[in-house]
């Protein structure tokens, strides 16, 4: 058994639209690795959300298998998949999607309604993750009350609170300013080192993709077989490009030689 | 929305109360009917050998006194006692004579049309035979004594007053009275069975003081033994014309054709209150339809409002139960919610809302007032009929409570699953 916790197998999306059959996805065959943070970089219409819904057990494929964590999830029955969705699954969108009515820790709460764990459990529990992605001050704020890159933050640590297998995000920076965007792209690489998250990111921005470890390329559906090695790879591993020393995992910049670490391109 | 929903329940409750109230009514008449039954049947059985004659119709069978107007009062010579005590069979014969008082008080009365006065004869003077061997056999004299003490053989001059009327004469134990301009001494007070307004003299001093001596207006008559009762009583019918004579067998018939009436009264009654049983059922069916109706409209409503919401609820992991159960949960709140302004609004307005949805009970009331063969000998034993003021008792509330927290859930039944059967992904794209 290998490393793998997430692989397709010859996936193949085919929408039925008045009659004209629109092809989402063809032959897409992915493999993420346990730890990794894989960005998937593509235009517009390149079938990026298809991809990532199929993965994320909100839609099935057409043809093909979706392997997470050893089970294929395409045969699932709804009353399975659930569980899936529930405990292997962390999603973050582009329109946060919380709730309004309820506070930041409440959001984060909510997925752990129904899994047995005590009020005390689910408190703890979120109020780690609101530190883990700094907004302790702020847990009992409504989202109406929280920035946007506040709200993503909330609808990171809500996607953590089953410490799932695998954090799949939906274009989490793209309906945030620049800053903010690299901000939580960066956020997704601390928690990617720290917490050994498996992260699989949906972007159009070439700039934020290369900060993952490893860039996919979707196109028409195909994902291309180039591969690129981000930026993120090398600070995972703590040592510089340039010169080969340690580095930390928030440097910017390397300590030994000056070397830039983080591709600052659009801020 | 809540309002709707209160109203409802209201009707849901008030309808249930009205008819309780109604049934209620009718087993108290249906009891009250069969004691007056066994009562009247007891003293008729210990009076059997009692032929009852008199110049009016007798109380049982007289018509109802309204405002206090009193039939023609008719008297007859004393000498019929001697005939009639020459029948054969005949026992004792005992006279009376009743007259209305000169003096007349005035009275208040509520009628349809406004209050009006009336006046009527401020008391009825009775004048009895104190013979001691009469007095000590038959039942003549009033017994429930409360003062002083009873009428006893030779007694003149004293009078024996029902203890409504000491107010009016203002009179105590020894005082003196003036009856019809004659003074007289109270000797005793009793106790009046009745609501009648009653003075009890020897017999000589009532003939003085109303002018009418040697005339008497009743005759109890005893026989020997109950089988001369029919052909004693029919004697005294063909010789006496002018009187009215109610022999043991009268009295039975009477019972009979009372007991007859009464079955037939209490028919209708019920037949009536299941017809508004049937109606308020058919009201009843209507609220709950009404109330889960009103739940569904407004959960459907709010499931489209929430697409999203479920959406995001699913994608985070929500199962389609955890989901449906939320819903429904709401579903049961509203209906709370709804039965709790139902309560509310039913406890205020029950009465009105029963009397209005369901047709009263008025089994002795309107045009057959004349008809109240009780009313008059036996005033106390049927009492106020029927009134079925609604009113709500607690377990009543709290099913009414269970059951509109059913309807909540049964309304949000199908939007909830609706609300489960989601595809998430439709539903995050969903603004």
């Amino acid at each position: 058994m290998s490393d793998l916790v997430l692989e397709t197998e010859k996936l193949d999306k085919i929408y039925n639209m008045s009659g004209r059959q629109i092809r989402a996805l063809s032959d897409v065959n992915l493999k993420v690795k346990k730890g990794e943070f894989v960005s998937v970089m593509g235009p517009s219409g390149s079938g990026k959300t298809t991809l990532l819904n199929i993965l994320g057990c909100l839609d099935k494929p057409t043809y093909g298998k979706v392997i997470l964590d050893g089970l294929d999830v395409t045969k699932m029955p709804e009353k399975e998949l659930y569980k899936i969705r529930r405990y292997k699954i962390g999603f973050v969108f582009q329109t946060f999607n919380l709730l309004p009515y309820l506070s930041a820790i409440e959001n984060v709460e909510l997925p752990m309604e129904g899994t047995g764990k005590s009020k005390e459990e689910k408190g703890k529990r979120a109020r780690e993750l609101l530190k883990l992605v700094g907004l302790s001050e702020r847990e009992n704020h409504k989202p109406h009350r929280l920035s946007a890159g506040e709200q993503q933050r909330v609808a990171i640590a809500r996607a953590l609170a089953n410490n799932p297998t695998i954090i799949l995000a939906d274009e989490p920076t793209g309906n945030l300013d620049s800053k903010t965007g690299y901000e939580i792209v960066r956020l997704l690489g601390k928690l990617n080192i720290e917490q050994g998250t498996t992260i699989v990111m949906v972007t159009h921005d070439s700039h934020k993709a290369a900060l993952a470890s490893r860039m996919l390329f979707l196109s028409d559906g195909k994902l291309l077989a180039k591969e690129k090695q981000g930026t993120h790879l090398l600070k995972k591993e703590l040592m510089c490009p340039y010169c080969g020393r340690e580095i930390q995992p928030d440097d910017t910049f390397c300590p030994h030689c000056g070397g830039k670490l983080t591709d600052k391109e659009g801020e | 929305m809540v309002v709707a929903l209160g109203f409802s329940v209201a009707i849901m409750l008030s309808i249930p109360a009205g008819i309780t109230a109604n049934q209620e009514s009718m087993q108290r008449i249906t009891e009250n009917f069969s004691n007056t039954i066994t009562t009247m049947q007891n003293e008729i059985n210990k009076t059997a050998t009692l032929i009852e004659c008199s110049t009016t119709p007798s109380q049982g069978m007289q018509g109802f006194r309204f405002g206090g107007f009193y039939a023609n009062e008719t008297f007859i010579d004393e000498t019929v006692m001697d005939v009639i005590r020459s029948i054969e069979g005949v026992k004792d014969v005992i006279p009376f004579l009743e007259k209305s008082s000169s003096e007349n008080i005035s009275e208040t009365i509520n009628t349809p049309f406004g209050s009006r006065t009336i006046y009527r004869p401020a008391y009825t003077i009775i004048g009895v035979c104190l013979n001691s061997s009469l007095t000590g056999n038959y039942s003549i004299l009033p017994t429930n004594i409360t003062a002083g003490e009873n009428l006893s053989e030779g007694d003149s001059g004293y009078v024996l007053l029902s203890s409504n009327l000491t107010a009016y004469f203002g009179a105590d134990i020894g005082d003196a009275v003036t009856v019809n301009g004659e003074s007289f001494t109270v000797k005793g007070i009793f106790e009046s069975t009745s609501q009648t307004r009653t003075v009890y003299m020897n017999i000589t001093d009532a003939q003085r003081v109303t002018g009418l001596t040697g005339k008497i207006s009743r005759l109890d008559v005893y026989v020997v033994d109950v089988s001369y009762a029919t052909q004693v009583a029919d004697t005294i019918r063909t010789t006496y014309p002018e009187l009215y004579v109610t022999s043991y067998q009268d009295r039975l018939e009477n019972l009979q054709n009372m007991q007859t009436m009464y079955s037939q009264t209490l028919n209708n009654a019920e037949s009536s209150i299941s017809q508004a049983q049937a109606t308020a059922t058919q009201l009843i069916v209507i609220a709950i339809a009404a109330t889960s109706l009103i739940v569904f409209f407004v959960m459907l409503y709010s499931v489209r409002e929430r697409t999203k919401e479920i959406g995001i609820l699913k994608a985070i992991g929500f199962s389609n139960w955890n989901v449906m159960s939320q819903f429904m949960l709401e579903g049961v709140l509203i209906g709370l919610i709804g039965g709790v302004a139902g309560v509310i609004i039913g406890t205020i307005a029950a009465p009105f809302l029963s009397a209005l949805l369901l047709p009263q009970l008025n089994l002795f009331g309107g045009t057959q007032r004349t008809q109240r063969p009780f009313q008059t000998t036996y005033p106390n034993i049927i009492g106020s009929q029927s009134s079925s003021a609604a009113t709500l008792n607690p377990q009543f509330i709290l099913l009414a409570l269970g059951v509109a927290a059913l309807l909540g859930a049964l309304g949000s039944l199908y939007p909830s699953w609706r609300a489960s059967r989601t595809s998430p992904m439709e539903a995050l794209r969903y603004e």
